[in-house]
């Protein structure tokens, strides 16, 4: 009688947490977009992203040192040659962002862009 | 090689030693700027996109400094360019009136698409729109003439 009075607390406890347990999961694990600079471009040149969901760009140089940066969005991080770096955000606006290189990377620097959708 | 293209050669070679580029007098530079403010250099009313601040200036700073020092010194006072004294038309300083008389769209459109007659070259391309108004902002605001030394490039 007594086992039962405690089974039943217990599994309401267990039903109660799992899901929020997968919710924190979740939350911990953002997406990740793996994203190559090389000397004039970046490899996908566009992405799609969902406002409040976290992300993570990875970006690998392919050859000299590059950048990226959204100033509207007040992000940048820059890549050593044939290093990687992330830029982990979470968007919390809609809309179409263009980032440019922030390391002056040669005569096509100025054109060498990347543009982020963020949607609901 | 032929006879004609030798004497040509010799011709163009003569031709060039005896050239000399000499600074173009008080006449022709007024002519010349009354030219590029009303006539050669458009874009007048476009406004700066960013903001005027120490952020933007840094940025700008940054920017200058990868590609417009060569011959506008770290200051854009020319200070510590070795050919300065040599080109014709001169290399203006960038704090001066004639300069910084433009607006900050004609400035835009010279650091685009360079200007004529100059050997100043366009950057479109090269530095993106952000880099190229964040550089009108720097050139709005320069250091103190001198104060930012000689660039790398001519030191070693």
């Amino acid at each position: 009688m007594k086992m039962k009075y405690m089974l039943v607390p217990l599994i309401m406890l267990s039903a109660a947490t799992v899901p929020s347990h997968w919710n924190v999961r979740a939350q911990e694990a953002p997406r990740r977009i793996e994203i190559t600079a090389k000397q004039f471009s970046f490899e996908p040149s566009e992405i799609t992203v969902k406002k409040g969901e976290p992300v993570v760009l990875v970006i690998k140089s392919a050859d000299v040192a590059h950048g990226l940066r959204f100033r509207e969005l007040n992000l940048n991080v820059k890549v050593d040659k044939g290093g990687t770096a992330e830029m982990p955000f979470t968007p919390d606006k809609t809309g179409d962002f263009v980032g440019h290189c922030s390391v002056f990377c040669g005569s096509g620097h100025g054109g060498m862009t990347l543009t982020m959708h963020v949607v609901n | 090689m032929s006879g004609i293209l030798r004497t040509t050669l010799l011709l163009a070679i003569a031709g060039l030693v005896g050239c000399k580029a000499t600074p173009p007098g008080k006449f022709e530079s007024r002519m010349m700027n009354f030219g590029k403010h009303h006539v050669f250099v458009g874009n007048k009313n476009q406004k700066n996109p960013l903001p005027d601040n120490r952020n933007t200036w840094n940025d700008g700073k940054e920017a200058f400094s990868h590609y417009c020092v060569a011959c506008h010194g770290m200051d854009g006072q020319n200070t510590g360019v070795p050919f300065v004294d040599h080109i014709s038309p001169p290399i203006p300083s960038l704090a001066s009136k004639d300069v910084q008389s433009y607006t900050d769209g004609q400035l835009k459109s010279i650091l685009d698409n360079g200007i004529w007659p100059s050997g100043m070259p366009g950057s479109k391309g090269t530095l993106s729109d952000d880099e190229l108004w964040s550089i009108v902002v720097f050139i709005r605001h320069l250091p103190p003439a001198g104060s930012q030394g000689v660039p790398d490039l001519y030191t070693h």
